[in-house]
C-alpha cells in the first residue's frame, strides 16, 4: 500500500502546469496584503472561499470586520498548508482565520483530509497563537446523492469530533439541509454547478458564519439588509413588458 | 408598438444573426424564407439582440440611481441649508451629491490632501503612485513615480513648494511643486514601513512616524535625521505638529496618544483612554477653542487658559478631545460604526469632520458633541479627508481606489 501514503499533511505548492504563474502570483499578493491592510479576520481556504468575496454578503457583512480573503480555485489541505507555512501567516495578526479547504482533495480518503486539515491547524496555532480558528465543514456537492457527499460529510463529523475539546479553534458547518432539499437534491439557485455557490447560496452559508465570527470578535456589526433582492430586474422589466 | 421600416429591417437581422449564432439553423432558414431576407448576414449585425436585451435592463438600473440621487438632491435642496450664495466659509459643510468622482488609482487611495494655493489636490495610493487632480474641473493633471510600495502619507509646506510623501518602502520622497515635478530627495532611516509624515511651520524640517515605533526629524536642506523621538510600544501611525512647532503629536498601535516637546524631544503627555489602536490626530485651532470650552462646561475667563486641543480618531470607533495641558480627555463623540480613519477641524471651528470605515463623512456639532450630518461617501471604507482653506470643499479618498470632491454650503 506505498502508493496511499498520505500527502494531505505534506506541504505542497501547485505545480504550475498552466504556465502563467497565477497561483504563486495570488500567493504573494495575499502576503503583501496582509502586510498592509492588517486584516482582523482571515478567510483561507479554496474557490469556496475565494469566490465569496464577489457575494452580497461579503460586501455588506463581513468586509466591514477587516477581512482579507485568501482563497485560490482548486486548493487541496497539502496547498494551503503550503501557503500557511510560506508567510501567509506571518505579518498579520488576525483576531479570527476562517479556513475551508478539502472538497479538492481527489486522491485523499476522509481520514487523510481530516489530516491535512489538522496539519493546517497546527501551522495556524503556532503562528497565530492568539487568532481564534474557525474550521468550516465542506460543504455537500453533486446534485444527487453520490460519494463525494459521503466522504464530505465523514470529513465534517470527524473534524467536529477531534475539535469538539480544543480551544482556541471551533467546528463551523451549516446543516446538510440548508442545501440539500427533502428529495437528496442540491439546487442550482444556491449552487450554481453543485459545488461552487450563487450569491443566495453565500447568504445561507455566511450569515450563521457571522454569528460565530461575531461571538469570538465579541463585536456587534450593524447589520444591514442583505436579503433585498436588487437582481430580479430582468424579470420585473419581462413582466413589465407583458 | 410599431417599427419603422429600416427598424423591422434591423431587428430581423439581428433575429437572425441570433438564430444563426446559437445555431438554430432550421429556423433560421424558414425565418430568413419567412422574412424573404437574401444573403449573408452582416457582421454589424452580430450580437446586437443580446446587446439590446441587456442594455434595457442596463439602463432601466441606471435610471433607479440616477432617480435615486435626484430625490436625494432634491431632498438636500430643500431642507438642506442655506443657498449658494448665502453661505458663509465659517458655516458651510459638504453637502451630497459628491461633484466629482475621480478614478485612475490602481489600489486604495491612502491619503487625500488640498495644496494651500493652487487648485490642485493630491492623493496617495497603495499603488505607490501619487496624483494630481484639479478638484475644481475634475481633471487629472499627472502622476509621480518613485516609490516602490504603498505611499503611506503626504503634506506640503505653508507655500505648496514642496511635498512630501512617505511609504512601507521605508523612504521619504520630497518633490517639487515650483514647476519640476520631480523628486528632489529620498530620505532613509526608518527600519520599517513609514506611516505619516508632516512638515513643521518654518519648512525647514519634516516629522515622520514608522512601525519602526519611532518618530524622526529630518533637515530638508540636508535630508539628514536630525532627532529620533522613542517611548511609543508599537507602530507610531501619525504625527501632527502644534502650529507654533512647539509640541508634536503622534498616536499608535499601543492606543495611546503622546505629545512630545519638539525641542527636548521629552514625551510631555502620555494620553490613554482609546481602547483600541489610534488612528489620526488633528490638532484644534484657536477657532475651536470657544466650541471646546463651551461643550466641556469651562469658563475661561475664571481659569484664564485655554487648550492646547488634540482630537484623535480610532479603531474603537469613537473621536475623543484631549486638553493636553492637564492631559485630561474632555468629551467623546460617538456615532461612527466603524474604525475612524480621518479627522479635521473646520475653519470656522464650530464642526469637526471625520471619515470612517463605516463608509461615511461625518460632520460633528463641537458645541453640542452630536453628529450633525452623516453623508454616505463611498463604496468601500473612507480612509482620509481633507478640508480646503478658503475654497468651499471637501475631499475623501477610499478603499474603493476614488477620491470624492465635495462641494460646501
Amino acid at each position: 500500500m506505498a502508493e496511499m501514503k498520505n500527502c494531505a499533511d505534506n506541504p505542497e505548492p501547485v505545480e504550475d502546469i498552466h504556465g502563467d504563474g497565477r497561483w504563486m502570483s495570488q500567493h504573494l499578493r495575499f502576503i503583501a496584503e496582509g502586510k498592509e491592510r492588517e486584516p482582523d479576520v482571515l478567510f483561507i481556504g479554496d474557490s469556496i472561499i475565494q469566490q465569496m468575496r464577489f457575494s452580497k454578503v461579503w460586501k455588506m457583512l463581513l468586509e466591514p470586520l477587516h477581512c482579507l480573503n485568501f482563497g485560490i480555485g482548486g486548493d487541496q489541505t497539502q496547498n494551503v498548508l503550503w501557503r500557511v507555512s510560506n508567510q501567509e501567516l506571518d505579518n498579520v495578526s488576525p483576531d479570527v482565520i476562517v479556513l475551508m479547504v478539502g472538497t479538492n482533495n481527489h486522491g485523499h480518503n476522509a481520514e487523510q483530509i481530516v489530516d491535512g486539515i489538522m496539519a493546517i491547524a497546527e501551522v495556524v496555532r503556532t503562528k497565530q497563537p492568539k487568532a481564534q480558528l474557525i474550521i468550516m465543514g465542506i460543504l455537500p456537492r453533486g446534485q444527487n446523492p453520490n460519494p463525494l457527499r459521503i466522504k464530505n460529510s465523514k470529513v465534517n463529523s470527524l473534524l467536529e469530533a477531534k475539535l469538539r475539546c480544543r480551544e482556541n479553534a471551533t467546528f463551523f458547518a451549516v446543516d446538510d439541509e440548508v442545501f440539500v432539499g427533502s428529495d437528496g437534491s442540491i439546487s442550482a439557485s444556491d449552487m450554481y454547478d453543485y459545488l461552487h455557490l450563487t450569491p443566495e447560496g453565500y447568504t445561507k452559508l455566511c450569515e450563521p458564519l457571522l454569528g460565530v465570527v461575531e461571538d469570538l470578535l465579541q463585536i456587534f456589526v450593524k447589520v444591514e439588509n442583505v436579503s433585498l433582492d436588487t437582481d430580479s430586474m430582468a424579470g420585473e422589466l419581462a413582466s413589465d413588458t407583458q | 408598438m410599431v417599427l419603422s421600416q429600416r427598424q423591422r429591417e434591423e431587428l430581423n437581422r439581428a433575429i437572425a444573426d441570433y438564430l444563426s449564432s446559437n445555431g438554430y439553423i432550421s429556423a433560421l432558414g424558414e425565418f430568413q424564407k419567412e422574412a424573404s431576407m437574401q444573403g449573408e448576414i452582416d457582421k454589424k449585425y452580430a450580437g446586437l439582440l443580446e446587446k439590446k436585451w441587456t442594455s434595457v435592463i442596463r439602463l432601466q438600473k441606471k435610471v433607479m440611481d440616477l432617480e435615486a440621487k435626484l430625490s436625494e438632491a432634491e431632498k438636500e435642496f430643500n431642507s438642506g441649508g442655506p443657498t449658494r450664495d448665502r453661505r458663509s466659509p465659517s458655516e458651510w459643510i459638504p453637502r451630497p451629491p459628491e461633484k466629482y468622482t475621480l478614478s485612475g488609482h490602481r489600489s486604495p487611495v491612502t491619503r487625500v490632501i488640498f495644496h494651500p494655493k493652487f487648485s490642485i489636490m493630491v492623493s496617495s495610493s497603495e499603488d505607490a503612485t501619487i496624483k494630481l487632480w484639479d478638484y475644481e474641473t475634475g481633471d487629472y493633471e499627472r502622476t509621480l513615480k518613485g516609490h516602490t510600495d504603498s505611499v503611506q502619507d503626504i503634506a506640503f509646506d505653508q507655500a505648496g513648494k514642496s511635498l512630501v510623501s512617505c511609504s512601507a518602502d521605508m523612504s521619504i520622497r520630497l518633490w517639487d511643486f515650483t514647476g519640476s515635478y520631480e523628486c528632489l530627495k529620498t530620505m532613509h532611516g526608518h527600519d520599517h514601513n513609514v506611516s505619516s509624515v508632516t512638515f513643521m511651520p518654518s519648512g525647514d524640517n519634516i516629522i515622520s512616524c514608522s512601525r519602526d515605533k519611532t518618530i524622526k526629524m529630518w533637515e530638508v536642506s540636508t535630508g539628514y535625521c536630525v532627532k529620533t523621538y522613542t517611548g511609543h510600544r508599537e507602530w507610531v501611525r501619525m504625527a501632527r505638529v502644534y502650529h507654533d512647532g512647539s509640541l508634536i503629536a503622534s498616536c499608535s498601535n499601543d492606543q495611546t496618544v503622546r505629545v512630545w516637546v519638539t525641542a527636548t524631544k521629552e514625551c510631555k503627555a502620555e494620553l490613554r483612554e482609546h481602547e483600541h489602536v489610534v488612528e489620526c490626530i488633528a490638532w484644534a485651532p484657536e477657532s475651536a477653542h470657544p466650541a471646546i470650552n463651551e461643550a466641556n462646561g469651562v469658563d475661561v475667563k475664571k481659569t484664564g487658559r485655554s487648550g492646547p486641543y488634540l482630537a484623535s480618531g480610532s479603531r474603537d470607533k469613537t473621536i475623543k478631545i484631549w486638553d493636553i495641558s492637564t492631559g485630561l480627555c474632555l468629551f467623546t463623540l460617538v456615532g461612527h460604526d466603524n474604525w475612524v480613519r480621518g479627522i479635521l477641524f473646520h475653519i470656522g471651528g464650530k464642526y469637526m469632520l471625520s471619515a470612517s470605515d463605516d463608509k461615511s463623512l461625518r460632520i460633528w456639532d463641537i458645541k453640542n458633541k452630536r453628529n450633525q450630518k452623516t453623508l454616505d461617501a463611498h463604496q468601500h471604507f473612507v480612509t482620509s479627508l481633507d478640508m480646503h482653506r478658503s475654497a468651499p470643499y471637501v475631499i475623501t479618498g477610499s478603499v474603493d481606489q476614488t477620491v470624492k470632491v465635495w462641494e460646501c454650503r
